[in-house]
């Protein structure tokens, strides 16, 4: 186990953390949007520290698929969850 | 470069995502938050550089927080309607009202509870030796998947199935985005130095995007961050104010929309109708394979996300005179 | 012949892009995938049950290295409820949506849902069904939000993010899994999977993620507003399909990869939550003003039914009484996809002649659209559990496991949710056989009225009385 392997993959536990608190007790569509965002961005720490070798060590290449594959789903629903958001604010300002 | 260089380097790194993620969430206003967001994004991208994750890397800037932020900044924009009832209610913070003392802390408590049950588990995963099975079997094979880059190979060849469903998700979203038919706003045209700046800043997106798509084979690259690129370019001509944003109209666009799904449907059931598995490449004609679907992968995703960010069809007549009349309807 | 496996994905998928492509004929090329998808369904459960389980290695990478699909006689079974509803629910969609507009952005949306379903469903890899998740999830949200109404758009709204919330927890449950086990293919993970911190954790994280997409009690407040206002053909799969694939993976995740960590303890608090979801969902359902609400919080009531045996199944020592047990769940959700989609297309009916789905004006539909009051009848008997009907057959398996295993908290909510069941379904029907006399004709349009009638009879008489092959194609593989 490398110092890399616990420092990034802690991190990314509280990252998930960080993001599930703001899901749950903000309002606001967008700061909710973002908070699942970090959850993702944690979930990819740990799978990434999971890859790691050591520098110059050639990494497990699965673990970079499954996350660049998470990246591309999670720019999708964001901006399907915004779209959404934004026809709701069309309708509310227009009476 | 010694370890304690390397631990302190480590430590600052994280030390300012988990700042930048803290900030971003806990902001009080939308359009920090986003801003704080995005550059939480870019930090993210460099930790995965020194993870030795560089393809990750590219597509995390590039999608993570370029893309994304694009997309979450033209969400944060003010109308006039809103900037009026903004600054009635600016005392007034909407998110606290309601939610005690007692949730507040429970909640809390419940994610604090969770990230020790998380790291609990995964100190415990780490400690075991790591599992090398998939890695060496994946260097083993990496001449007959066509690739000598081992995450394209995993992406376009052994698990060519995962990707082949995740461009029917950016389809699905898309489909969706299309369905609400609210466009983002119309941006004005370009003044000179805009202007002038994406007369050369497109075509140098144009050339990385396929330079990224054709050293993705060898290095680290793809379809995917070739993409993100190309979107970035459509994303500048929206924002300069083109109608077109250099997307074709009608039945050529549904084409693009439709392109990378297609072509890895047709070159897998073809295969799968000369009586080899589905998408299992010859590996001989891997290479040449894994390219055209990639390309066809990477105009799909370009004019999917650009399309994304517009949120509707561009309006193939629009002249400035039709632009300026959207834009007026859009104050009202 | 185990190549329909992945004819099954492709099939609709293909239809998916040639619906974009050519809006025109999009109705032909629609109902030409759903009779080729369902065909395929067909010829995977007869070679299923000639050749017992089925794999698939996609790009013939070995499974680990590349991705591995399975079909058993569960997820076959599952596979042709998922044609049928869906095939039924595309005629009734093509009458359904008058605009071309409206029909051209449905259709491909439409058949990528079909895909996920058929994807998720035949997935033996544990990432690959977490796209699945995703895709399934998307194509949902972007369906409900098709009502357009303001009501439609904020339940798709909160039904996306709770649906990204869950498909977050799942996937840092696969992250720990690989962590730990370095391979996500399920097979082998059935096999190597100890007791540990990092099984438990993951377990727990993938449920949890499983049980917010399946609106289990507490878990289910998205889900009454999200199915009530989606346009009906969506309603119906939503309820019938969707909320199904998250259980079917509870149940694989349960009986199949981590079988041998699930304690007594684990599978009473599932067994609890489903109670909890049997009486709030009937209560609410009892309560209900509107059909399409009384619908969904059914929904989430007879879900309830379901964890139900997870407990029973925890109790029971392997052997005949465990398989009549699981035969029992396997049965009661198929009924439940079947009756849940017929009674949303019929209320859709009443819907679009109406202009309303209030149950106090109700008066006189039974004269007036017969048929499809007959389907709301049919679907009924199957909620409630009423012989013939699979869902009785289910519910008496359930009882019995009960009363094997001593356990008869579960038989009194079981009792309890029944009569409620009957008192709502009942209360419908009540309002719908008014007494004043219509003087118009009865009104029967095909397209509309045959899906929902046809789904009901499924529901109530075929399963019921043609169930006996079914124990044993759950044989195979389980």
């Amino acid at each position: 186990m490398l110092t890399a392997h616990v420092m990034y993959g802690l991190s990314g536990c509280l990252l998930v953390a960080l993001g599930l608190r703001t899901t749950l007790l903000h309002a606001s569509l967008l700061r909710r949007v973002l908070a699942i965002n970090v959850m993702g961005a944690g979930v990819f720490m740990m799978l990434i520290a999971v890859a790691y070798r050591g520098l110059g060590v050639p990494p497990d290449p699965v673990p970079h698929a499954l996350v660049l594959t998470g990246i591309v789903v999670a720019v999708s629903a964001t901006a399907l969850a915004l779209a959404l958001a934004r026809r709701l604010h069309a309708e509310h300002d227009n009476g | 470069m010694n370890a304690l260089m390397l631990l302190v380097f480590d430590g600052l790194l994280l030390l300012g995502i988990v700042s930048l993620a803290w900030a971003s969430l806990a902001s009080s206003d939308d359009r920090n938050s986003v801003i704080l967001f995005m550059a939480f994004g870019l930090v993210l991208a460099v930790a995965w550089g020194r993870l030795m994750a560089a393809d990750v890397a590219l597509a995390e800037a590039a999608i993570g927080a370029g893309l994304s932020g694009a997309l979450l900044l033209a969400a944060v924009r003010k109308r006039p309607a809103q900037m009026a009832a903004g600054r009635a209610n600016n005392s007034h913070n909407p998110d606290r009202t309601g939610v005690n003392m007692l949730l507040q802390w429970s909640v809390t408590l419940l994610c604090a509870a969770l990230a020790g049950t998380l790291a609990w588990a995964l100190l415990d995963a780490f400690s075991s030796t790591p599992h090398e099975t998939l890695p060496q079997a994946i260097s083993a094979n990496l001449e007959a998947s066509g690739v000598s880059n081992p995450v394209t190979a995993v992406l376009l060849n052994f698990r060519a199935y995962d990707t082949l469903l995740e461009l029917a998700v950016l389809l699905t979203a898309v489909l969706g985005i299309l369905a609400m038919g609210r466009a983002t706003a119309v941006y004005q045209p370009a003044g000179p130095i805009f202007d002038g700046l994406v007369r050369w800043l497109v075509p140098v997106l144009i050339l990385t995007a396929g330079y990224l798509l054709w050293v993705g084979a060898h290095a680290p690259g793809g379809a995917f961050q070739a993409g993100a690129t190309l979107a970035a370019a459509g994303v500048v001509l929206h924002l300069a104010g083109h109608p077109r944003i250099g997307l074709p109209a009608g039945f050529a666009l549904r084409i693009l929309m439709a392109a990378g799904v297609a072509v890895f449907l047709a070159v897998g059931l073809s295969l799968l109708v000369m009586g080899r598995p589905f998408l299992g490449y010859p590996p001989a004609w891997a290479g040449a394979l894994i390219l055209i679907i990639e390309s066809a992968a990477m105009l799909a995703i370009a004019a999917t996300l650009v399309l994304a960010f517009v949120g509707a069809f561009p309006r193939s007549t629009a002249t400035r005179a039709a632009s300026r009349q959207v834009r007026e309807e859009e104050a009202r | 012949m185990a190549d329909v496996i992945i004819w099954l994905v492709a099939i609709p998928l293909v239809g998916a892009i040639a619906t974009l492509l050519l809006p025109r004929p999009a109705t032909l090329l629609v109902v030409a995938t759903g009779v080729a998808t369902s065909t395929a369904a067909g010829l995977l459960l007869y070679s299923v049950a000639i050749q017992g389980a089925l794999h698939y290695e996609v790009g013939g990478w070995t499974a680990g290295l590349g991705i591995a699909l399975r079909a058993d006689g569960l997820s076959a079974l599952l596979l042709m409820m998922v044609a049928l509803v869906m095939l039924a629910a595309s005629v009734y969609s093509s009458a359904y949506f008058k605009e071309a507009t409206q029909r051209e952005r449905f259709w491909p949306l439409w058949l990528l849902l079909w895909t996920a379903l058929n994807a998720l469903l035949l997935s033996g890899d544990l990432f690959n069904l977490y796209v699945t998740l995703e895709l399934l999830g998307l194509s949902a949200v972007a369906l409900a939000a098709l009502g357009g109404t303001h009501a439609a758009v904020a339940a798709a709204l909160r039904y996306l993010l709770v649906g990204l919330l869950g498909s977050m927890m799942f996937l840092a449950g696969i992250s720990l899994i690989y962590a730990g086990y370095g391979t996500l293919d399920m097979a082998q993970l059935a096999q190597t999977l100890a007791a540990g911190p990092v099984a438990w954790t993951a377990l727990a994280l993938m449920t949890a993620g499983l049980l917010l997409k399946t609106a289990l009690f507490p878990l289910h407040f998205w889900l009454p507003p999200a199915h009530a206002s989606a346009p009906a053909p969506v309603s119906a799969v939503l309820s019938a399909l969707v909320v199904k694939a998250a259980f079917y993976l509870v149940l694989r995740l349960w009986l199949d990869v981590f079988a041998d960590m699930v304690t007594p303890t684990a599978a009473n608090l599932l067994g609890v939550l489903g109670a909890g979801a049997v009486l709030w969902g009937s209560w609410h359902a009892l309560r209900a003003e509107r059909l399409k609400l009384l619908a969904a919080y059914s929904t989430v009531a007879q879900l309830g039914y379901l964890f139900l045996f997870f407990p029973l199944l925890q109790a029971l020592p392997p052997g005949a009484a465990r398989e009549l047990a699981a035969g029992g769940l396997v049965i009661l959700a198929l009924s439940h996809g079947f009756a849940k989609a017929g009674l949303f297309l019929a209320i859709g009916v009443i819907q679009q002649r109406s202009g309303h789905d209030n149950i106090q004006q109700l008066d006189g539909t039974a004269q007036r659209l017969p048929a499809t009051t007959f389907a709301i009848a049919l679907a009924g008997v199957a909620l409630i559990g009423l012989p013939p009907s699979g869902a009785f057959l289910g519910k008496w398996q359930l009882l019995a496991a009960a009363v094997t295993s001593g356990q008869w908290l579960w038989l009194l909510v079981t009792a309890i949710g029944s009569l409620l069941a009957a008192a709502y379904i009942f209360r419908v029907l009540g309002h719908a056989f008014g007494h004043r006399p219509y003087p118009n004709q009865p009104v029967a349009v095909a397209c509309e009225e045959w899906p929902a009638l046809l789904l009901g009879a499924t529901a109530t008489l075929l399963l019921g009385l043609a169930s006996a092959p079914l124990w044993t194609l759950l044989e195979i593989g389980s």
